[in-house]
């Protein structure tokens, strides 16, 4: 059972491995001679203009900026929240639900011209705008959701010392947060660096392609002239990261989807 | 300043971006659905009237597309559903290695659709992919998943279960840790078996859950673009092409904003009115199942 899983999660992508490695004349047919085994894909990709770890740095700058820009907003929208009571908790949580299923692709047409108008196509930083606030939705979720795990005599205490807001903030109630906080931080960039329909119309210049973009493109030309050994070493090397991210942040991932889930 | 004030201050600036991106393209959407904006007006807004609308109510494609984005839609929920399910209950199970085994199957969600999308590409392919070489050796003949258009709708949302049933499975998964495991152990002492326990006690549990995560992907379903783009392109004759990759093709190739604006307000309705529909629905089922429960 466990075996089918795995088969059934992994098998692709190990064939995509298996692919990347291969000789392209071997992909069509058997060799009748010769090793099929090859690196060239992998420096076919990795020599190429730009060269190949320039979209992931790329991917990987938009990421990081999101990750940080979205938890400054965030995490005082969530503490506001949590705090809130009535009509405006309600409302601005239903808003959130809402913005949170919306479908990102929706929204191009309007964000491009916006970016036209105010220079910011083309650019990593002002990317990170947009990411922000399709991540919002969900991190503020988690957010409220692990203040509202925090007991609340904590902040009272804190209160009556004297701690002003900002203070009690930082000092008393972040330092607990960070479970919730790493979680949120790990979605958040998955989300970011994974994004399309919006890097794909924000960014053309050849250097500044997000990973997906830039795999997509490789992968734009006809059926029959695809190099397919190249793209597959492509998506091995953009998959590593997150292979690696999946691998060590499981524990948060999990947990911050199955708290989203119980609590939002 | 009071904590009312406060709180509202804290939550301002986020709340203004959120208007910004989700709300401001509504309204501009709405505006320009109701102008002319396109090479023929040399990209400058004219009000015409609803022409636009007019013409989306005559245009075949994208009722043709409506009827394909459903199909896709439900039918990948669908799968994803009843996938996913088994996958929860399987990863809830006391087993060797199941935080290992948890992240593995999560890798699928993780990575970015466009390079799944290439290598379902190339499992797919006619006649080189590994499929059509599995079907060679049992002895038949290669097939065009991804060129017959009869069929090939239906490899795609095998590709888009491939993707998103962990995320399913993940919500069900958090569902399943609520539920108290003397409550299964006494219906076990009563005599039921797996079966009965899944029927009477889990599912109606996890309704909850099993809404949550079929609204959601419902939506993220019916706005489907970067798998379809990168994939089948829409292909093969437009058999595949979605609601969301049409409004793309109107604004980015036929630069007709005015269009695209209508299309994708169009589209924005039909996912409302699909979500309103699952909803009360799933409320339904989700009443029917606690009526039947066992007091």
């Amino acid at each position: 059972m466990r075996l089918l899983v795995l088969l059934w999660s992994l098998g692709p992508l190990l064939w995509q491995l298996r692919t990347s490695m291969l000789r392209p004349e071997a992909l069509v047919a058997p060799l009748l001679e010769g090793n099929p085994w090859t690196l060239a894909n992998y420096q076919l990709v990795l020599s190429g203009d730009p060269p190949f770890w320039r979209y992931l740095g790329n991917s990987t700058l938009v990421g990081l900026a999101t990750t940080v820009l979205t938890l400054l907003l965030a995490v005082p929208c969530a503490y506001g929240l949590h705090k809130e009571r009535g009509p405006v908790r309600w409302g601005v949580g239903l808003a959130l639900v809402a913005a949170a299923m919306f479908p990102t692709v929706l929204l191009f047409l309007a964000l491009l011209e916006i970016a036209r108008s105010f220079g910011l196509a083309n650019n990593l930083l002002s990317l990170s705008l947009p990411y922000t606030a399709l991540s919002l939705p969900l991190a503020v979720l988690l957010l409220r959701a692990a203040f509202a795990d925090l007991p609340g005599e904590l902040e009272d205490a804190a209160r009556l010392e004297g701690l002003k807001l900002g203070q009690r903030l930082k000092h008393v109630l972040l330092p607990l947060l960070g479970p919730g906080l790493a979680s949120t931080a790990i979605l958040v960039f998955l989300a970011s660096w994974n994004e399309y329909a919006i890097a794909l119309t924000w960014i053309s210049r050849n250097d500044l392609l997000t990973l997906p973009i830039a795999i997509a493109r490789l992968g734009g030309g006809s059926v029959f002239t695809i190099p397919y050994g190249a793209f597959a070493a492509a998506t091995v090397l953009g998959s590593l990261p997150l292979l690696l991210l999946v691998l060590l942040a499981q524990r948060s991932i999990v947990s911050g989807l199955t708290r989203g889930a119980v609590k939002g | 300043m009071s904590t009312r004030t406060s709180s509202l201050l804290l939550m301002l600036p986020a709340l203004l971006l959120l208007a910004a991106v989700f709300l401001y393209p509504l309204l501009r959407y709405s505006w320009l659905s109701l102008h002319a904006s396109s090479v023929l007006t040399g990209l400058v807004p004219v009000p015409n009237g609803g022409a636009n609308w007019g013409r989306l109510l005559d245009d075949a494609r994208f009722w043709t597309e409506a009827g394909q984005t459903l199909r896709f839609a439900l039918c990948s929920v669908a799968l994803e559903l009843v996938g996913g399910l088994a996958l929860a209950l399987l990863l809830n199970r006391p087993l060797r290695g199941r935080g290992p085994l948890r992240a593995l199957t999560l890798l699928p969600w993780a990575l970015p659709t466009t390079v799944m999308a290439l290598g379902w590409r190339w499992i797919l392919n006619d006649p080189h992919g590994p499929l059509n070489a599995a079907l060679r050796s049992l002895g038949g003949s290669s097939y065009g998943f991804l060129s017959t258009p009869a069929t090939t709708w239906f490899f795609v949302v095998l590709a888009d279960v491939w993707k998103t049933m962990p995320f399913v499975a993940l919500l069900l998964l958090a569902g399943l840790q609520t539920i108290p495991a003397d409550l299964e152990e006494a219906l076990r002492l009563e005599g039921a078996n797996r079966l009965q326990i899944l029927r009477r006690l889990t599912l109606p549990l996890l309704v909850p859950y099993i809404s949550l995560a079929v609204l959601f992907r419902l939506a993220q379903a019916l706005g489907v673009f970067d798998l379809i783009q990168v994939l089948t392109g829409g292909g093969p004759a437009g058999s595949t092409e979605s609601l969301a990759l049409y409004a793309y093709l109107n604004a980015m190739r036929f630069l007709d904003f005015g269009y695209a604006s209508t299309v994708m307000l169009a589209t924005f309705l039909l996912l409302l009115v699909s979500l309103g529909g699952g909803w009360l629905l799933l409320r339904r089922a989700g009443l029917e199942r606690t009526s039947e429960r066992p007091a």
